[in-house]
């Protein structure tokens, strides 16, 4: 393997690696919160995805500006779903009746793709879509750096207002000890919908950022959740920053193995490495001291 | 006594559909006193607690606070009413460094001056809290976390504070740090409802005493002669409130 096409790989890897950060940020938001395990998560992004391409094929502009609409749009959604729906199973069997729940919202998102926009797949082109840049003999579509760029500013967005807002700390207080959060004032059910709302955002971000650089078609979701919820379990459940390490790590894994492996063999990373943690250390390798912090 | 700044009278309460916990409990804490409710596991003295903070709503009986009737408030209007509850156990933002948990405690209130004016009340009467004031609560030992706990209820000013099972956990020498610190609180001019496992420790702290069992209160009085009190020291402090009611027909 030559020197640029390694580092092109390491490259592709850690943007990937972002867009994973950012997606398995906002399900572990969700489990965090709720203690929800959402299968829907990446139909969601699939959503997004499909609204950006809707958007710029109907209006000619550029997918990013489709943010302006779908991130409140996905987050009055979360909002919504998490007060009507998810508030509503019975505490005891929360965790197993998400994934029933939200097994069946995926379905729903699915199908109605489908019957809208039929089973063709779909692709946004854009007058940068096939530009590069050169970096020591690797070469890195615009593309993916927008994608990256979009992660990163989420991420940082996603940090700044649990780190430093007011409903940051609620939110915070409310994953670590809802209890003491609630006898503290702090209106945890609407919190946690405000949680639930955020997590979707970053669905809409994510989705947006894909469809940027990936053909979209209704049943793609299948092929993310699967790597995501690897990540925000090998990340330790409930452990943004956990999850962020784990999507960089496994993004490069996964791009390294694609050149002697191919692209569906790397995919196996994620299992490989989730029945590893599983094995030696089923509460993820930052589910200790890094769970519930950021 | 003094006119009571919190009375909960006739008080039946239980969880879901389960069977009463409370059964007619009448409890009163007046202003400026450590009272303190003793009795077997089981007896509903986490109960009062959850009741008193809103957590759970009676299904009889009247709460009220300096003669306003509270008994349907939940926690959010309990808190406003001047209700602050520690819960058992340790429920400090372990992730959260000790400012961050101190400032959560103000959550509710809007006026940072007021909010100032609070942190440096509470730095004062709880120096620990000053001293770690940056560090991740999850660090620090049982006994300063239960301070930083005490610190972050007393943010809102509260009239009454709640204290389920502070000692719970702690070594002795932690647990009499703990009990200075509420008696510290008493002496700020706070009213505390405190429930004990420790019985004879909390009492030694306290101005008044309750004996519960079976959602009751059985003896009440000044705690200097509840544990003065033979029967006490035969069945709460170690015994069986049968056997009380025994004593008691007898």
């Amino acid at each position: 393997m030559s020197s640029a096409l390694l580092l092109q790989s390491l490259i592709l890897g850690l943007l990937l690696g972002g867009l994973y950060a950012l997606l398995a940020a906002g399900l572990t938001l969700y489990f965090g919160v709720m203690r929800v395990v959402m299968i829907a998560h990446s139909a969601f992004l699939i959503l997004a995805a499909y609204l950006a391409w809707f958007f710029t094929t109907q209006t000619g502009l550029d997918p990013l500006l489709s943010l302006i609409i779908t991130v409140p749009l996905f987050f009055a959604a979360g909002y919504g779903m998490q007060r009507a729906l998810l508030s509503r199973l019975r505490p005891a069997t929360l965790t197993m009746m998400s994934v029933l729940l939200t097994f069946a919202i995926a379905l729903v998102i699915e199908g109605g793709l489908g019957y809208l926009f039929s089973g063709t797949q779909r692709r946004i082109q854009l007058g940068y879509s096939s530009a590069s840049l050169e970096l020591w003999g690797a070469r890195i579509a615009v593309v993916k750096l927008v994608a990256f760029g979009l992660a990163a500013v989420s991420l940082l967005a996603l940090y700044l207002l649990l780190k430093k807002t007011r409903f940051g700390q609620a939110l915070r207080a409310t994953i670590q000890h809802r209890e003491a959060a609630q006898l503290l004032g702090i209106d945890t059910d609407r919190i946690a919908g405000f949680g639930f709302g955020l997590g979707l955002a970053t669905a809409a971000v994510g989705g947006t950022a894909l469809a940027l650089d990936a053909t979209i078609y209704p049943s793609l979701h299948w092929h993310w959740i699967g790597p995501l919820m690897a990540i925000i379990v090998i990340g330790g459940l409930g452990s943004i920053p956990g999850a962020a390490i784990a999507a960089m790590l496994l993004g490069v894994t996964q791009a390294l193995l694609q050149i002697p492996m191919g692209t569906t063999w790397a995919q196996t990373v994620f299992y490989l490495a989730l029945f590893a943690t599983l094995m030696f250390r089923p509460q993820g390798f930052f589910g200790g001291r890094l769970a519930q912090r950021f | 006594m003094s006119e009571p700044l919190l009375e909960l009278r006739d008080i039946e309460a239980g969880y879901g559909r389960a069977a009463l916990v409370l059964r007619g409990l009448t409890v009163t804490v007046p202003a400026g006193q450590i009272v303190c409710l003793v009795g077997p596991n089981g007896a509903g003295k986490s109960t009062v607690l959850k009741v008193a903070s809103g957590m759970l709503t009676p299904r009889s009986g009247t709460i009220t606070v300096d003669g306003v009737d509270v008994t349907r408030n939940g926690p959010q209007q309990m808190l406003r009413a001047g209700m602050a509850h520690v819960l058992q156990g340790h429920s400090v933002f372990k992730e959260m460094t000790v400012a961050e948990n101190v400032g959560l405690g103000a959550y509710t209130v809007r006026d940072q001056a007021a909010v100032a004016e609070r942190t440096d009340f509470v730095k004062t009467l709880f120096p620990v809290v000053a001293e770690r004031w940056h560090t991740l609560a999850g660090a620090l030992s049982g006994g300063q976390q239960k301070q930083v706990e005490f610190a972050r209820s007393l943010m809102v000013s509260p009239k009454v504070v709640l204290l389920d099972e502070p000692s719970m956990g702690l070594d002795p020498k932690t647990t009499a740090t703990v009990f200075e610190q509420v008696v510290r609180m008493r002496d700020a001019g706070l009213a505390v409802l405190l429930v004990e496992q420790n019985a004879r420790r909390a009492l030694e702290s306290a101005d008044l005493g309750c004996v519960l069992d079976l959602g009751k209160v059985h003896i009440a009085g000044p705690a200097a002669d509840l544990l003065a009190d033979p029967r006490m020291a035969e069945l709460y402090l170690g015994g069986a409130a049968s056997r009380l009611e025994e004593g008691k027909a007898r």
